[in-house]
């Protein structure tokens, strides 16, 4: 009995003392580290491709690139739900007061960049501890992918906020704002190394499964959009001593002459839901650069859809083909009335509902209602009115729009190649006018104006119209945007005004998020007016 | 015979098949005992007289009565008492607070009785942290409910049954739904985390209780200051819950147990919503003030009835709820056991069985052999649960099956011409609405079943006599599987479902706990006692899941509802997830050692280290210590002479620091994510390549949130015992909160946890009981009661703010609650109101101090805000505390009595000093239903000066403000039970209880709150109290009866 006794206390004093460090090592199972990732050319291609999702995400939240372009500009107004917050009302009127409590409007955006942005930043230290196992041609591809995505992010943020935090590299720091030629620097320095290192494959030679890659054209384009705009609005001979007019002009005549792009023979043919059965498809020839959105969004993290277009879409009434929206950014009916009846553009850009006989009888439902949506981007339904994204099998018609963003089309190429003072600037000015105006088409003079209009009737709702009358200067573009007009609230005639004090306070940048400017503890400082 | 019984004069039809079984088997016992009864008849009595004292004092009012009958006396102020008895009758003498004799009469014609004050109840123990300990020995804060005063609340969650017993342990039904969770706060909520305490039972963490019986239970004891509960160091930040299943006796007889019972459930309050003329007169009055026309005409309302009642549609009525319990226990000199077997089902009262179930069976099996001269023990408890539930949405304003009936019009028929749901997609009003009632049938179609095995097996060894080595190893086994249906529907132009989806899921898991303790204690000279424990636990968790839903099932129902019925090929609609838990583990070790003098001076310390796999290797290590100590005044010489009052009295003093360590695993490590990593190439939709990214920073430096916590308390018994009181003082500090804390978003990535932020709560507790008795009527009666504050005061961001979540009343509505420094914490934030502008001239006089117009827009009948900074605008700096969401006071009230074989009890319950925020109605929706709470709207000056007018686009309700607060206060009669039995009044040996007994739970609240339920347990993150449509508890009437052999 006492050796029992014996063994039972030694087992427990034993079984006391079980135990080591190890027991409490363990590691994720369904995540990588940072310290077992960024090792391999596959994990490279990973990463990269962790920041083309993340250009996916950018817009998903908050208020999208190009929907806000248009409400700031002479196109549209904020429109939305009239009982809807009055968020697109004060970016619209460049007036906070319109909406005191949207102490974030552009909250979202600005985490979606500067997440992008990390991801770039990270991909970008990690290049050299990657084994390349020999393929560097493959690094400095990938390298320029990353460089050209930073860029596009930074010059979004550069034009929406003018003054932004710059970070070249990861960093939790509280990092004041930069001054905007350090950022435009940057943004000229990415695009150059992506415009000399990329391959100089046409668009006809492009692998089809790798349309919407970034490439040399998209680059070069790109570059001569940054020159214009920020010789244009700082009022600068160059970009920042990196890129002559010679140079950005030099580019666009390589697209031309290289790139293999081409127009589509009809406008119309660029949007869904202007062609339907005639649509030319996504990476069409005139495509130089887009943001691709597929219908595969839920609500579990998977975001790859284009999640503003339901913004744009009429309110809560669908009208074979157009699906039903939000009725953000209504058309302003000057921009309709800014079209010759001999453009084709007219009824490609716009949803005339008096001309195209839609019974449109949710007017209660919609604020700032015009009579006129746009048709470029917005959502389509099958004749019976379900949603096109919903019968693909989206998760619902809001998340699901599948319709990419064409951020830089070929003839935007051709209309800044002739602004910069091309030889063949006649040629392309009117190449661009020709498909337009079809039969209709007389040519008229390539003047600084003339190519200012056309720009607008071209590029109505593609992002574009604002940031070409700000590079006019400010006073130009609170000239031209300021108004004062009527439109339906709920179906009841009320006062709209835009006043042009309020552009020129704002210098025509917008809100920076007011939480990171808390969190930052005053380092971020707001722009003036908001 | 007839019975009249009262509470069965309720009409039962859809459930009467259910229980008639029951009601037959009840019936028959009443019948069978009633006859046995009367079988009794006296014989050659005589006259008795006696006296009865206690400690040398007469006792007044103790009950005299013959044995096997219910004939009986109490003694008079002198304690004199007179009966009539036979000289082979036995009297049984009996009085709270003493022990009970037995007297044989014989010859005696004179029989004084002394009685023996009954020890037992100092003598009680309770259960502390691995072990138990003498109740009059405690140093700490606990609070110890017995499994007996749960089961008398036929409850189906043991924690249901515990509200308003213990006194600073609030608990909340999270929802009014079957097996829905409670929340549950110790002393106030002291994190931004999770606030539910660390559950263990019979020695094993679990997460939860609401898996086991409440007949099963044996006590719940609460672990409350921080010196009681640091033994359980981890974790134990938000307080200690300990359940000890039951177990046989040594020695005991066997006894066999039977309990059930049947009830039927009904809402107790419904909301009034407008109806169809009412609610077209308001979109009016709407449409008007909004500058438009009216949208019907006079005529048109006066032809267009009621419409459709859509409260009434979400409800059924008598939901039945329904318990049976067959439990045994016994033991020999070697060998205990207790198992029980049970049945528990419970129907929800919206949606009903098909929608809204629990069904739960318990197993359960204790033993305890001895072996070798007692010097090993082995054992095992084992509790085993199956559960089967279904529900419908009690979550957020999207997932909230009855918010839905409060939103939508009454003109929104139920059925069709055919029969079938509605579909409201060619309505001429508003054809975005849709039936929400066809919305909860075809968006709950699913069923889950779950089981639960957690117990330990265990040896214990004493090789030499007090030294005691244990050793157990536990299991919490976990195992799920869920299914879920969609239909093919069309309700609305938005509520459709074009393919039939399925969805299935498993998962399991388990933890294993293997823990050693090794004691010893010893008697110094008599007066010292000594007791020393050290100890280590280990504990493991890991687990699997995986799910895979799909759409276009070949048969379209719940019952086919399997992935393999569903027949699409394309990838875009299968879904397929499977991953592991994550890897827990924590090694701990700990130590306790308990001194006292004369058991007088009472001292406690205790040590515990915990290492968790949460932390990195740098912080994985936290140490909790504690002291306490206590002082029995009433031991000491100079109290000597206020026994006669003051039996028992002992104070308390103790200090302790707790962790908590609940974050997400490797927070440690930066992590790269893959999930949902896509991007599109070319041109075919759907086909996508797959990325890699840097998702969440790392915070090498993250570690235990610590808690802290003071404690002062007496312990005293008044009146030879028949009053006892216990009072605690506390102040609990909790800091190095384990939040994540908002980081720049210039950092790109998902923010770690950090540690920082303190909240204190501070806060008094009390709890009284009195139990006497008037001759044979027996009674006790008992308050309880807890004052709590709570106040934030550091969190270490730079605007000193955790902000609360956005799009939680109402679409895209913003931030209405914070944790914030200086307020307590998850307040309310918004608009202070000033009553509503009567006329213009009142707008216009709505100024600041330099004149300037503060609400130029508004019109009368809008709200006048608060103008608080005095700027002349109404912006977010005009936001401040217009709610709480704590209370300030929970308390309990418990009476119970018993007359012969009668027996009461009455339980209520009550918070007070908290505030609720109601938002049933969905404010981005002009055509959204209101209650009838709107017919008192402003519409004209004096007409109303607290309700808004109505207008189309909501502005009066758009911003957060007290028109949004109202008082939680309330009081809840829980609980009322009248009970006979019947075993009392027959002598057959085996049958020792049959009492029959009738309840009514939840059978009148008191309160100013007009929702349905004032006790709103739906939380989002550190915040409470919001009522978004909320499942209201029952009101329940049943009849049972608990039988041993």
């Amino acid at each position: 009995m006492n050796k029992l006794r014996n063994i039972l206390l030694l087992a427990g004093m034993l079984s006391l003392g079980a135990c080591s460090e190890d027991f409490l090592e363990t590691e994720p199972i369904t995540d990588l580290t940072e310290s077992n990732f960024y090792q391999t050319s596959d994990d490279a291609y990973k990463a990269l491709v962790g920041i083309y999702d993340g250009l996916q995400i950018i817009w998903a939240d908050g208020v999208s690139f190009p929907v806000a372009s248009e409400i700031l500009s002479d196109n549209a107004f904020g429109g939305t739900g009239n009982s809807d917050g009055f968020g697109y009302q004060a970016i619209d009127e460049f007036n906070i007061l319109r909406s005191p409590s949207d102490q974030n409007l552009y909250g979202g955006n600005w985490t979606a960049y500067y997440r992008a942005i990390l991801r770039a930043n990270t991909l970008l230290t990690k290049m050299d501890q990657i084994d390349w196992s020999g393929n560097e041609a493959l690094q400095t591809r990938y390298e320029a992918e990353t460089r050209f995505l930073r860029a596009f992010f930074y010059f979004d943020m550069v034009r929406l906020w003018g003054n932004i935090p710059l970070l070249t590299e990861p960093s939790r720091e509280n990092v004041p704002q930069a001054n905007p030629d350090d950022v435009y620097k940057l943004i000229a320095e990415d695009l150059v190394f992506a415009a000399e290192n990329l391959a100089a494959t046409s668009y006809a030679a492009q692998p089809t499964n790798e349309r919407g890659r970034v490439t040399k054209w998209a680059a070069e384009a790109l570059l001569a959009r940054v020159y214009l705009y920020y010789t244009g609005y700082y009022g600068k001979a160059d970009l920042v001593g990196t890129i002559t007019q010679a140079q950005a002009l030099a580019y666009l005549e390589d697209v031309i002459a290289n790139g293999g792009f081409g127009l589509v023979e009809d406008f119309a043919n660029l949007w869904p839901a202007a062609s339907v059965a005639n649509y030319a498809g996504e990476d069409n020839k005139e495509t130089v650069f887009a943001i691709k959105y597929t219908y595969t969004s839920d609500y579990d993290g998977n975001t790859d859809g284009n999640h503003w277009l339901v913004m744009l879409g009429m309110r809560e009434q669908f009208s074979y083909p157009y699906g039903n929206g939000w009725g953000g950014a209504t058309v302003n009916p000057k921009l309709w009335n800014a079209y010759s009846a001999n453009d084709t553009r007219r009824g490609a850009t716009i949803i005339s509902i008096a001309d195209e006989g839609i019974n449109f009888t949710n007017q209660p439902k919609q604020r700032e209602y015009t009579g006129y949506y746009n048709k470029k981007y917005t959502p389509m339904v099958d004749e019976e009115g379900n949603s096109i994204a919903v019968n693909n099998g989206a998760t619902n018609f809001m998340i699901g729009q599948f319709q990419d963003y064409v951020a830089i089309r070929y003839a935007d190429v051709l209309l800044m190649a002739a602004e910069l003072g091309s030889p063949n600037a006649q040629t392309y000015f009117d190449a661009v006018r020709e498909r337009a105006y079809k039969t209709n088409f007389t040519t008229i003079s390539v003047t600084k104006a003339n190519i200012m209009k056309e720009r607008q009737l071209e590029f109505a709702y593609e992002g574009i119209r604002y940031w070409d009358l700000l590079r006019q200067g400010i006073s130009t573009a609170a000239a031209t945007i300021a108004e004062t007009t009527t439109v339906l609230n709920g179906g009841t005639s009320v006062t709209k005004t835009i006043a042009a004090d309020k552009i020129i306070e704002t210098q025509g940048l917008q809100q920076i998020p007011n939480t990171q400017i808390t969190l930052s503890n005053g380092v971020l400082k707001q722009n003036p007016g908001w | 015979m007839e019975i009249q019984y009262p509470f069965l004069n309720y009409e039962s039809h859809n459930s009467i098949h259910l229980k008639s079984s029951v009601w037959k088997i009840l019936a028959m016992l009443f019948a069978f005992i009633f006859i046995q009864a009367h079988d009794g008849i006296a014989q050659g009595k005589q006259a008795i007289s006696g006296k009865v004292t206690g400690g040398g004092q007469p006792l007044p009012g103790v009950s005299i009565v013959i044995k096997g009958t219910s004939n009986g006396t109490a003694s008079d102020v002198e304690g004199n008492f007179t009966i009539e008895a036979a000289n082979t009758d036995v009297l049984v003498v009996s009085y709270i607070g003493f022990n009970t004799q037995e007297i044989p009469v014989g010859n005696k014609t004179q029989i004084n009785v002394a009685l023996q004050e009954d020890a037992k109840a100092l003598e009680e123990v309770v259960v502390i942290g691995y072990g138990v300990q003498q109740k009059k020995l405690v140093t700490g804060a606990t609070a110890q409910v017995k499994g007996e005063d749960l089961q008398k609340q036929s409850t189906t969650d043991p924690l249901q049954a515990l509200q308003g017993q213990a006194p600073g342990v609030q608990i909340t039904s999270s929802s009014g739904q079957p097996g829905e969770s409670f929340r549950v706060v110790v002393r106030g909520v002291g994190t931004t985390g999770s606030a539910a305490p660390l559950y263990i039972v019979d020695g094993v963490i679990t997460g939860d209780i609401s898996f086991l019986n409440p007949a099963d239970i044996q006590s719940i004891d609460v672990l409350k200051d921080a010196a009681s509960a640091a033994i359980y160091g981890s974790q134990a930040a938000n307080g200690v819950v300990l359940i000890t299943t039951k177990t046989g006796k040594a020695g005991q007889p066997a006894q066999i147990t039977f309990d059930t019972y049947v009830g039927v459930q009904n809402v107790a309050r419904k909301a009034d919503l407008l109806n169809s003329q009412e609610y077209a007169t308001i979109m009016n009055e709407a449409s008007v003030n909004s500058g438009g026309l009216p949208y019907f005409t006079n005529e048109q309302i006066a032809t267009m009835g009621t419409g459709t009642n859509w409260i009434d549609e979400m409800f059924v009525e008598d939901a039945v709820t329904q318990n049976y319990s067959l439990g045994a226990q016994g033991g020999s000199e070697n060998s205990t056991f207790s198992t029980s077997f049970s049945y528990t089902g419970q129907e929800g009262i919206v949606g009903g069985k098909d929608l809204s179930n629990y069904d739960r069976y318990n197993f359960r099996v204790n033993s305890e052999h001895s072996f070798y001269n007692k010097i090993v023990k082995l054992g095992e408890h084992l509790n085993f649960a199956y559960i089967e539930n279904n529900g419908v949405g009690v979550g957020n304003q999207y997932n909230n099956s009855l918010r839905a009936a409060f939103n939508t019009s009454p003109f929104v028929s139920m059925y069709d011409e055919n029969g079938n749901f509605f579909d409201n997609s060619n309505s001429t009003w508003n054809n975005g609405e849709a039936n929400p009632y066809a919305q909860m049938v075809y968006g709950n179609q699913n069923r889950r079943n779950s089981q639960r095995l957690v117990g330990d097996i265990y040896a214990v060894i004493e090789p030499i006599k007090n030294l005691r080595f244990r050793t157990s190893l536990g299991l919490n086994y976990t195992a799920s599987e869920y299914r879920s249906y969609t239909p093919v529907y069309r309700l609305s132009i938005y509520s459709f479902n074009d393919v039939s989806r399925v969805s299935q899921s498993l998962s399991k898991g388990r933890t294993l706990m293997w823990d050693n303790l090794l004691s010893y204690n010893y008697t110094l000279n008599q007066n010292h006692y000594f007791e020393a424990m050290v100890g280590t636990s280990a504990f493991k968790n890991d687990g699997s899941s995986i799910n895979g839903g799909n759409v276009d099932l070949i048969i379209s129902d719940l019952e086919h509802a399997y992935l393999s019925n569903a027949t699409n090929t394309n990838g875009t609609n299968i879904s397929l997830t499977g991953a592991p838990y994550s890897a827990d583990r924590r090694m701990s070790y700990f130590g306790r050692l308990n001194y006292n003098f004369k058991e007088t001076y009472l001292i406690n310390a205790t040590l515990r280290a915990d290492g968790s796999a949460k932390f990195g290797s740098n912080n994985r290590w936290g140490y909790f210590p504690s002291v306490s100590t206590g002082w029995v005044i009433s031991n000491e010489s100079f109290m000597a002479n206020t026994q006669n009052w003051l039996s028992y009295l002992k104070l308390r003093g103790s200090w302790g620091q707790v962790g908590n360590q609940d974050i997400g695993y490797f927070q440690y490590l930066g992590l790269i994510s893959y999930l949902n990593t896509n991007y599109i190439f070319g041109s075919e939709e759907g086909v996508l390549t797959s990325g890699a990214y840097p998702s969440r920073l790392p915070n090498e430096d993250i570690k235990w949130e610590a808690s802290e916590q003071t404690n002062f308390g007496f312990d005293a018994r008044f009146f030879n015992g028949k009053l006892t009181a216990n009072f605690d003082w506390y102040k609990k500090t909790s800091k190095d909160w384990l939040i994540v804390a908002p980081i720049l978003a210039t950092a790109g990535a998902n923010p770690p946890y950090i540690n920082g932020g303190n909240v204190t709560n501070k806060g008094v507790e009390l709890a009284l009981n009195y139990s006497s008795n008037i001759g044979e009527f027996n009674y006790s009666v008992g308050v309880n009661g807890a004052y709590n504050k709570n106040r934030v005061t550091e969190i270490p961001t730079a605007d000193q703010i955790i902000h609360g979540d956005n799009n939680l009343l109402f679409d895209n509505s913003l931030e209405f609650y914070r944790a914030q420094s200086g307020f307590p914490i998850g307040y309310f934030w918004g608009l202070k109101t000033d009553g509503i502008f009567q006329t213009e001239a009142e707008v216009a006089a709505h100024t600041n101090a330099e004149g300037t117009l503060i609400q130029p827009n508004a019109a009368p009948g809008d709200v006048r805000y608060v103008d608080l900074n005095g700027d002349g605008l109404i912006s977010d700096l005009d936001r401040t505390q217009i709610g709480n969401p704590n209370p300030d006071l929970t308390y309990g009230i418990t009476l119970s009595g018993n007359y012969k074989a009668f027996d009461f009890s009455f339980l209520a319950s009550g918070v007070a000093g908290n505030q609720l925020v109601q938002s049933y109605r969905n404010q981005a929706n002009q055509f959204a239903n209101y209650t009838s709470a709107i017919l008192d709207r402003w519409h004209g000056p004096g007409s109303s000066n607290t309700i808004p007018r109505v207008t189309l686009d909501n502005r009066n309700w758009t911003s957060f403000s007290d028109l949004y607060i109202h008082d939680g206060d309330y009081l809840r009669i829980s609980n009322i039970t009248v009970g006979y039995d019947f075993g009392k009044l027959h002598t057959k040996s085996y049958l020792r209880k049959v009492r029959l007994y009738a309840s009514v739970q939840n059978l009148y609240t008191f309160t100013k709150y007009e929702g349905m339920d004032p006790e709103i347990g739906y939380s989002n993150g550190f915040s409470s109290g919001i009522d978004l449509g909320y499942y209201p508890r029952p009101r329940t009437m049943l009849i049972g009866a608990n039988i041993t052999f």
